[in-house]
């Protein structure tokens, strides 16, 4: 049996051979000499490229051939050389990638940066640096940005020792206390005030820090600092063996109930990287658990976003909180447990529907009823709120434009009225079969993205209704919910991929590398949080405060996403 | 000013209603599912010490110790760093280790959550669910996984 | 606070008070005090300023640690402080304990007098207003501690009092966010401090004194009997607009939700507030409940007839009204997203302002009019068409 997955992306395999090898050789028409090899990853082709001309090459791409989203920039080093590779894609279709291979020399790893061309790069080059210790020529900024400034050598380096503990004290880091005129002029002679927003403080979502400068009340500059709760998910996912150990960290990156959505991610790309076939029940169950993930998700943004206007623990945030809880419950019927799944497997999913399966569909149902009651509430509080809307309409905008500069992507990209969705445009699970609507709003503000995440809502429970019917009747000697896989997972050597699937808060992609052993030699997140919450000083710059927390709390991060 | 009135009427609404969504824990225990997975429970009368468990345990929190016959002598299991995925359950061709629906445990150190082989035999069930036949119905779909193809090392 | 005025208002107001016996003067009258003349007459107010402080003090108490987070729980379907005694009521005791066991963190650089001066008067500034206030009357007591002519102009201006407190913490604090919610209860205060007195100022063409025992005699009356069953006069039947406005300026006034700008919790940490610890965060929090009260029983005596009402002595009903607003106070927070600084600065000087003048003087029309002083009425119309 084959799954909608694996046929469209088998249609795509077949008729792909010709029309990729006609698109690198269009590609390579129109840049020339920069390009120096060619190479082939699983999800796209590659050009290898010279290092002094990412920017010309990066400009022409997205110029010329319409690459208009730089979805993830991965850094790694081999034997003989460091590489960068900057995942290209279209937001009018994500399916039509290529991945732009920069190599560097062993002993002087040092490329152009590609931040001039898409804004979004400036941070994942910021993180190639610190982790790898690539250079990026022409930078606006190569600072650090996981690790604190003081910190010795690139962990990521082959020689670099991961057994010295370093300890960085309290006496390094910059004394909050201490006078600090940044952002003024003059020195001295300053109405300007600087401010640290966190990594204390109630709005954060997290150990966040914004580093503020301000003019009265209002925001001339935000510089987002993170790193805090960094905690070195890709490495641990590098130590675990494709098969069974690297599941349930996926749960661990965006904790705040979006587990499934997460273990499909690293799912997807495993399986299309050792090549697993999914049963399509197991796609409907997951599809089904993804979506009930997405609600649970949804309903906290929405809760933490009204707790950042409404500045206290009130009865939105309690409801949107309950009515998590009832998701959870449905997820604890099914995977045993409220937020840390580990429900998916590679082929498949670790359980069959709970029996007895009429319990467990009145179960869905009753939560599924109560939902339009629960919106309809909502509306009421928030969004047809006079103050809520004086608040939040014409605040914290970013128009398309800049959004997708900055790979902006999920509900905030959504917003911004780019009709971008993973589910529809890159379909996987059981997605393609089924009747929703990929929800746009055009008014680019805070009012948007809340209204975004409240109708998604809707279209999720339309999914999981779908997916309860096709449950309910599906035939019991087909009810297969793990392929035939192997125990021990082997991909070839030197096979990369990058895939990505539609997360709670925009695209939650991986690449993996891997070296021919059980365990991935290299596994990057391209975490969906993180260029999102870099576009945040796009939104608050000139604003209020109050409208700086709002626009940070309608982007919906998780810290523990973004520092991974 | 009219949105203003109707949020209004929505919270007292729910205010006045009976509404209350809370329990008083623990005199009123929550209903855990039959797949939720709590605290380990050993058995060595089933243990067979082959160490599949510890192999796949993502983060080494099971630690076993064992003589040059192969026999076992020390099953040390850390739950204080357990991510509670269930994998060695899943893995054990003999049921010996179980997570049990049982979530009450704690300790006034870390090391009072590192359990040794007899701990680890008398944590009690949760309500007396004994999640082994609670969850019977699905236990074929790993059990019966790959249908003799699987590599057993 | 109350302790160190109230002997010298009621002293110079004792005279002035008309009808009922007043409490002092009760007090003096019971406790055999008349024999020591002046200070007689002082002591007896200050044991009257005694009696009513504590009764505020027990009714901030139930409501601070209690009956906040047992609303507040109804609102979120959730049960609230039920573990400590009956229905969680001593979580009052344990909270206090808890609260005035803390370490009394003293931040770096704080300007010292300042900053321990400013909670003592946030505390008491509000505790202060309660000095004028009618609460009603028991047989033919008149519990209220001084009753002078300019009662509604003092108790405003005690209450904005409160503000100095504010700026005086926020500055001193030496914190950023304390500095800026220092500032903001300043821009605040001046906002709403006139829309409030200017719509408590319609009332006082209808009751024509400043006196708040006047106030609310000037309410007794029934406005319209529907079946026998009397509507009484209370100007927030007479005059509800007005009634709507203060109602808002008064939110505004004491910082609560959707005006709860100065602390703005999620925005600038505590506000002014932030670096206060123990005693002084209770002072703090003391104050700011007494300042809800004040509020409510500023909006009790001027338009809800202050302790008027059916069976009950008029100090029950009195603070019935006071917990009315209090309650008020705690669905408006539940409801509403907090507006943006400069949107309340707007509110209150292009909205509430305009809305407050307006009703002023159609008021003064109206009541000129009614009253056949037509010179009176037309100078008001003077003023509108100018």
């Amino acid at each position: 049996m084959s799954t909608g997955e694996e046929q469209s992306g088998d249609d795509a395999g077949e008729q792909a051979i010709e029309p990729t090898e006609a698109k690198v050789a269009e590609l390579q028409s129109l840049l020339g000499d920069h390009v120096l090899d060619t190479e082939e990853h699983l999800n796209a082709p590659a050009i290898v490229i010279r290092p002094d001309a990412v920017q010309a090459v990066l400009s022409t791409l997205k110029e010329e051939a319409g690459y208009d989203h730089c979805s993830c920039v991965t850094a790694q080093q081999y034997p003989d050389r460091y590489e960068s590779i900057y995942h290209l894609k279209k937001y009018a279709d994500p399916t039509d990638e290529v991945s732009v291979v920069v190599p560097t020399a062993r002993d002087d790893p040092t490329s152009e940066s590609g931040a001039p061309v898409y804004e979004t790069a400036s941070w994942h080059e910021r993180e190639a640096y610190d982790l790898v210790g690539i250079d990026y020529d022409d930078h606006p900024d190569l600072r650090r940005i996981l690790l604190p400034d003081t910190w010795q050598g690139h962990p990521l380096r082959e020689d670099y020792d991961q057994d010295r503990p370093q300890i960085v004290t309290l006496r390094e880091n910059a004394n909050p206390l201490l006078e600090d005129h940044r952002g003024s002029e003059e020195e001295g002679e300053s109405d300007t005030m600087f401010l640290n927003i966190g990594p204390h403080h109630p709005a954060t979502h997290g150990v966040l820090h914004l580093e503020t400068v301000l003019d009265g009340e209002q925001v001339l500059d935000v510089d987002p600092d993170i790193g805090y709760l960094h905690r070195c998910e890709e490495q641990m996912c590098q130590q675990g063996t494709y098969r069974h150990q690297i599941m349930p960290y996926p749960d661990r990156w965006d904790y705040i109930s979006a587990g499934l959505l997460n273990e499909w991610a690293y799912a997807r790309t495993a399986e299309d990287l050792a090549d697993i076939e999914v049963p399509e029940y197991a796609q409907v169950i997951r599809t089904m658990g993804a979506e009930l993930c997405r609600i649970a998700s949804h309903m906290l943004a929405m809760g933490t976003f009204a707790l950042d206007i409404n500045g206290d623990f009130t009865a939105t945030f309690m409801w949107a909180i309950r009515e998590r809880e009832r998701a959870q419950s449905v997820l604890e019927e099914l995977t045993g447990q409220r937020l840390m799944f580990n429900y998916f497997r590679l082929g498949g999913v670790a359980w069959d529907l709970p029996s007895p399966r009429e319990d467990f569909f009145e179960l869905t149902r009753d939560f599924l009823d109560g939902l339009p009651e629960a919106t309809r509430e909502f509306h009421d509080l928030l969004t047809n709120n006079e103050i809520m809307q004086l608040r939040t309409i014409d605040t914290g905008v970013i128009d398309p434009e800049t959004a997708k500069d900055f790979g902006c992507t999920g509900p905030v990209a959504r917003a911004s009225g780019i009709d971008y969705d993973l589910r529809r445009d890159d379909p996987y699970g059981y997605y393609d079969e089924l009747e929703w609507d990929v929800v746009t709003e055009d008014g680019c503000d805070n009012y948007s993205r809340l209204l975004v995440r409240m109708r998604e809502v809707e279209q999720s429970a339309k999914i999981i209704d779908q997916c309860i019917d096709l449950l309910e009747d599906w035939p019991e000697d087909e009810r297969e919910i793990q392929s035939n896989v192997p125990r021990t997972l082997k991909p070839e050597r030197d096979t990369e991929i990058y895939r990505a699937v539609e997360g709670a808060k925009g695209e939650l992609g991986i690449y993996i590398r891997a070296d021919g052993t059980d365990k991935p030699g290299r596994f990057k997140i391209r975490s969906p949080c993180f260029s999102n919450l870099q576009s945040l000083p796009a939104m608050a710059e000139g604003e209020y405060i109050p409208d700086l927390v709002a626009a940070l709390g309608s982007l919906d991060i998780v810290l523990g996403e973004v520092d991974r | 000013m009219i949105g203003v009135l109707k949020a209004m009427a929505t919270t007292m609404k729910r205010a006045v209603g009976d509404n209350t969504f809370t329990v008083e824990y623990p005199e009123e225990t929550p209903e855990v599912s039959a797949r939720f997975r709590g605290v380990h429970k050993f058995s060595q009368e089933r243990c067979i010490w082959c160490r599949q468990c510890e192999n796949v345990c993502p983060n080494d929190t099971i630690q076993i110790v064992t003589d040059e016959q192969r026999n076992g002598e020390q099953y040390n299991l850390h739950i204080g760093q357990c991510v509670y995925c269930r994998l060695c359950e899943e893995v054990c061709p003999v049921d010996a280790i179980i997570l049990t629906q049982n979530f009450e445990f704690t300790g006034d150190t870390k090391d009072d959550l590192v359990y040794n082989k007899e701990q680890l035999m008398s944590v009690p069930w949760y309500k007396d669910i004994d999640p082994l036949e609670s969850r019977e119905p699905d236990r074929g779909a790993w059990i019966g996984e790959g249908e003799g193809e699987v590599d057993y090392q | 606070m109350s302790a160190g005025f109230g002997p010298l208002l009621a002293a110079v107001t004792l005279l002035q008070s008309n009808g009922a016996t007043m409490l002092p003067e009760w007090l003096a009258d019971v406790l055999r005090l008349d024999g020591l003349g002046v200070a007689g007459t002082a002591i007896a107010a200050l044991i009257g300023a005694f009696v009513i402080a504590n009764v505020l003090l027990i009714n901030a108490a139930l409501a601070g640690p209690w009956a906040k987070r047992k609303i507040a729980a109804a609102f979120w379907g959730k049960l609230g402080p039920n573990r400590m005694g009956p229905g969680g009521t001593l979580i009052i005791v344990a909270d206090a304990l808890r609260m005035l066991s803390k370490e009394l963190i003293v931040p770096e650089g704080a300007d010292r007098p300042a900053w321990d001066i400013a909670p003592i008067i946030v505390a008491g500034s509000a505790m202060l207003g309660f000095a004028v206030i009618p609460f009603g009357k028991i047989g033919g007591v008149q519990v209220q501690l001084a009753d002078p002519e300019i009662g509604l102009v003092l108790v405003f201006a005690i209450a904005s009092v409160t503000s100095v407190g504010l700026v005086m913490g926020g500055y001193a604090s030496k914190n950023k966010y304390s500095m800026l919610g220092s500032l903001r209860a300043v821009a605040q205060n001046i906002a709403y401090e006139i829309p409030l007195i200017v719509s408590a100022g319609s009332v006082v063409i209808f009751a024509g004194t400043l006196q708040l025992s006047g106030i609310v005699d000037a309410q007794t009356e029934t406005l319209v009997s529907v079946g026998g069953f009397g509507i009484p006069a209370w100007y927030a039947f007479v005059n509800p607009f007005a009634f709507i406005l203060f109602l808002t300026a008064n939110l505004a006034e004491v910082g609560r939700n959707p005006f709860d700008i100065p602390e703005a919790p999620t925005e600038i940490v505590a506000g002014y507030q932030t670096e206060y610890s123990s005693v002084y965060f209770v002072l703090i929090y003391l104050g700011e409940f007494l300042h809800i009260f004040l509020g409510g029983a500023l909006a009790a005596v001027v338009f809800l007839g202050g302790g008027a009402g059916p069976v009950l002595p008029g100090p029950v009903w009195l603070i019935v009204k006071m917990w009315a607003f209090f309650l008020f106070t705690q669905w408006a927070r539940q409801t509403f997203p907090r507006v943006r600084i400069d949107q309340l600065i707007e509110i209150g000087w292009k909205g509430l302002l305009v809305l407050a003048f307006a009703n002023l003087i159609l008021t003064a029309v109206l009541v000129g009019f009614l009253e056949g002083d037509v010179e009176f009425a037309f100078a008001s119309l003077q003023v509108i068409t100018a």
